[in-house]
């Protein structure tokens, strides 16, 4: 689960200077062609770096995503929630693997990548800082969180780079089950008792901040990524992934009969494009620096697990196993 | 008398998936290694829909409804063995007592599978292939671990010493034993027993823990009875709570 | 730490100093290779890390085989598996293999070689040949398996090299169709929905 939001600051493009222009322009014109970019092919440093980063924050950000719905994982009520939230978070570990692994085909090691999510250098999506404090909040990620990072995966499904878009494609066929199993849940309650449909009221008005946060800030404030862009890294601007996702989720929640606490969203006909209240960019950047109500708990919890999983991982090492690269 | 047999066991086996299920799928997000951690919760989840499944056996023969057998008993009316129930540890513990649970679960099903009760031998042949990769992943990492370094040796003999007695818990007979072996529902607890024994002694040997003395450990018995320790009401109480907040509404 | 996660407020607090990880503290890399259905080929999925080839076919199984259908696996080490150059446009990997000539002495042996025919897609299996070293397995399956599309990648790998699902273990599958709480396709809810809809269309009105 992950809205692409935080990945990008201005980009530096000074490091192009010193890349082989021929070997540049062929480059260009293979991604220009809709051709895939393989871990072997020729490609210019700021790509590789870019692609790390980006392909490592989304990582970070399944395993880290999979600690607020795992606060319910113990107490979904009946057989069938408790089977379908245990796989459902079971998936959440599966896609940071398989993005872990994509992109350890760019040289990075899986255990340098968590060490840097352990010592907070490298980011993870913002939305996971907030708490789950009811079963209610669990429903609203599995439905609408995982429906805003399908809208940013789907996207990046696109983007220029086989290992990553493979692996996106496989979390994208996954993610449709958690989709529907969180819309399942909200139907649940929406339809139910009184409590039940207070209890998803009062986590739309919890989660709807940080669900705006998702996409990243607005295009007008964030930094210049048009050569992203052209090269298939980033597959569209954060104020379309938004939008979209208002396009898409909007009507349905209303739907239910919920409200949105926002007095200003409303689709306008004429642009086609919805307009809210400029979420508060200066929290995000707050939380997203630290200072969110679960940012200790999120990066402790897994330090906690790395530390207790150490003498398995130390007992397993064998002088005949090796790491390396993978391939594809 | 026969049926009130043929539930008793079907009420035994059920609540120890589920509850071992329930303690497995605590892992999910913290295991060792992040392809453990899918292989473990997996396994979780085999336990808690085979615990499901007898559920709904139990349930064409007039008990309740899964969910309400499942989230509205007290501890005293479940019938899982204590070792099941345990806290999880750390992963030494959890691995030890995936290994010598499931070691018994795959023997017991496998002469389930000679059931009178149709139902009950259809649907051990149906998870065999379950059963056999929780062996399969507990034979490996027990082997593995088993024989790697100190740390791993030392915490893999520590926890076997603290699981044995709970472990032979599981074969507490039950007061129906033998008119469930005189119908052919089941072979018994000591046959099963039997046949565990010899399973593990065979893969202990191939690592550097220690022989068990079979004769020198203690069974704790009384789960099979509704006795439980201080962690199981807890645990249903957390396993309930949202249920809980309205029993008669559709989550 | 108070959690409102129960699991988290059971975890031990660590007493030693938390330390980061030695660099390149970490397991081998094998490559993972699964065959859908019967009569369709292996293609290649991902990676596992593990100790060793026989827990990286037992960790393999759940990380890439927890949905629709599967009918067996395999995995080998990463640096068993023979590359050639990868190629685009129209340029034949095939073709830019170098000049090989095999010892006649050598002691034969089984490889698979995988193509790929898409850039971009998986690998895919193609084929067995008899060969004595990794570039003659190339060589031959040159020969004997192209079928007119350009190659863009091939790859060689010894069978002895391969942990293989055994006859016995096809089983470890079968339940998995049953498992449709993992399936979009098990939560309609779409009655309930239609039901309020109309309901709460009759309380407007």
């Amino acid at each position: 689960m992950y809205g692409g939001g935080n990945t990008f600051e201005a980009i530096r493009t000074d490091s192009l200077a010193q890349e082989d222009p021929e070997k540049l322009a062929a480059f260009e014109a293979k991604i220009e062609r809709g051709e895939k970019i393989e871990p072997t092919d020729w490609m210019p440093a700021l790509y590789r770096k870019q692609l790390i980063r980006m392909i490592e924050q989304h990582a970070h950000s399944e395993i880290i995503g999979a600690l607020p719905e795992g606060t319910w994982i113990t107490r979904a009520p009946g057989f069938k929630r408790k089977l379908s939230l245990m796989a459902k978070v079971q998936d959440e570990v599966g896609h940071a693997q398989l993005l872990y692994s994509a992109a350890e085909t760019l040289g990075k090691t899986r255990e340098q990548m968590i060490d840097d999510l352990l010592s907070g250098k490298s980011k993870y999506s913002n939305i996971f800082n907030y708490p789950a404090f009811t079963w209610a909040d669990s429903c609203f990620i599995s439905w609408l969180v995982d429906a805003g990072a399908i809208v940013n995966q789907l996207a990046n499904a696109k983007g220029s780079y086989g290992p990553y878009c493979r692996a996106l494609e496989r979390i994208c066929a996954e993610e449709s089950f958690h989709l529907k199993y969180g819309h399942h849940c909200v139907i649940f309650l929406a339809t139910g008792t009184d409590k039940q449909r207070q209890m998803f009221q009062e986590a739309i008005n919890r989660w709807w901040a940080p669900m705006m946060h998702f996409f990243g800030p607005s295009d007008k404030i964030s930094a210049h990524t048009e050569i992203l862009m052209k090269w298939k890294v980033k597959m569209g601007t954060n104020d379309d992934m938004r939008n979209q996702f208002l396009d898409m989720y909007v009507p349905k929640i209303w739907e239910l009969g919920f409200t949105l606490p926002d007095p200003n969203l409303k689709k306008n006909p004429t642009t086609n494009k919805w307009e809210y209240t400029e979420p508060d960019w200066e929290e995000f950047k707050r939380v997203i620096n630290g200072e969110g109500p679960c940012n200790k708990e999120r990066i402790e919890v897994r330090r906690i697990a790395e530390e207790r999983g150490r003498w398995v991982r130390e007992a397993l090492k064998a002088p005949q196993a090796a790491y390396v690269t993978p391939l594809a | 008398m026969k049926e009130v047999a043929l539930k008793e066991l079907l009420y035994k086996i059920a609540d120890d998936q589920l509850i071992l299920g329930h303690r497995n799928s605590e892992w999910t997000g913290f295991g060792p290694l992040l392809e453990e951690d899918i292989a473990f919760s997996s396994m979780a989840q085999d336990k808690v829909g085979q615990s499901y499944a007898l559920y709904q056996l139990l349930n064409q023969l007039g008990e309740q409804e899964p969910d309400t057998v499942a989230f509205m008993r007290n501890a005293q009316q479940f019938h899982n063995c204590q070792l099941v129930e345990l806290p999880n540890g750390e992963y030494d513990f959890s691995l030890i007592r995936h290994f010598l649970f499931d070691t018994a679960e795959a023997i017991r099903f496998d002469l389930l599978s000679q059931s009178s009760y149709q139902p009950l031998a259809d649907l051990a042949k149906k998870i065999k292939g379950e059963l056999q990769y929780h062996t399969l992943h507990a034979n490996t990492l027990i082997k593995k671990l088993g024989s790697a370094t100190p740390e791993s040796i030392g915490r893999l003999q520590n926890s076997l010493d603290i699981a044995l007695p709970y472990a032979l818990g599981i074969f507490e007979p039950s007061p129906f034993e033998s008119s469930i072996i005189a119908e052919g529902f089941f072979a018994g607890e000591a046959e099963l027993q039997k046949q565990w024994i010899l399973k593990v002694d065979a893969l202990l040997a191939q690592t550097q823990l220690k022989p068990i003395s079979w004769p020198t450990v203690k069974a704790i018995y009384g789960g099979r009875n509704g006795q439980h320790t201080e962690h199981l009401q807890p645990l249903l109480d957390e396993m309930s709570e949202v249920f809980k907040i309205d029993p008669t509404a559709e989550w | 730490m108070k959690s409102l996660d129960p699991r988290v407020n059971r975890l031990p607090t660590l007493s030693r100093e938390i330390t980061t990880k030695v660099p390149l503290d970490q397991l081998g890399t094998y490559e993972v290779f699964v065959q859908a259905k019967e009569n369709k080929p292996f293609q290649h999925e991902g990676i596992v890390h593990a100790s060793d080839i026989e827990l990286a076919f037992v960790l393999a199984k759940e990380t890439f085989t927890r949905r629709f259908t599967c009918v067996s696996i395999f995995v080998t080490d990463t640096r068993d598996v023979y590359v050639s150059a990868l190629t685009e446009g129209t340029v034949n990997a095939y073709d830019t293999l170098p000049p090989y000539t095999p010892n006649a002495n050598n002691i034969l042996e089984n490889y698979l070689i995988f193509h790929l025919l898409k850039r971009g897609k998986q690998h895919v299996l193609a084929g067995k040949v008899t060969a004595s070293t990794p570039q003659e397995a190339m060589l031959k399956g040159k020969e004997n398996l192209q079928d007119g599309k350009p190659v863009f990648n091939v790859w060689a790998i010894r069978e002895s090299a391969i942990r293989h699902t055994q006859p016995e273990e096809m089983v470890l599958w079968k339940t998995l169709p049953d498992k449709k709480y993992r399936d979009a396709s098990d939560y309609k809810a779409g009655d309930k929905l239609t039901r309020f809809l109309a309901q709460r269309k009759n309380e407007i009105l």
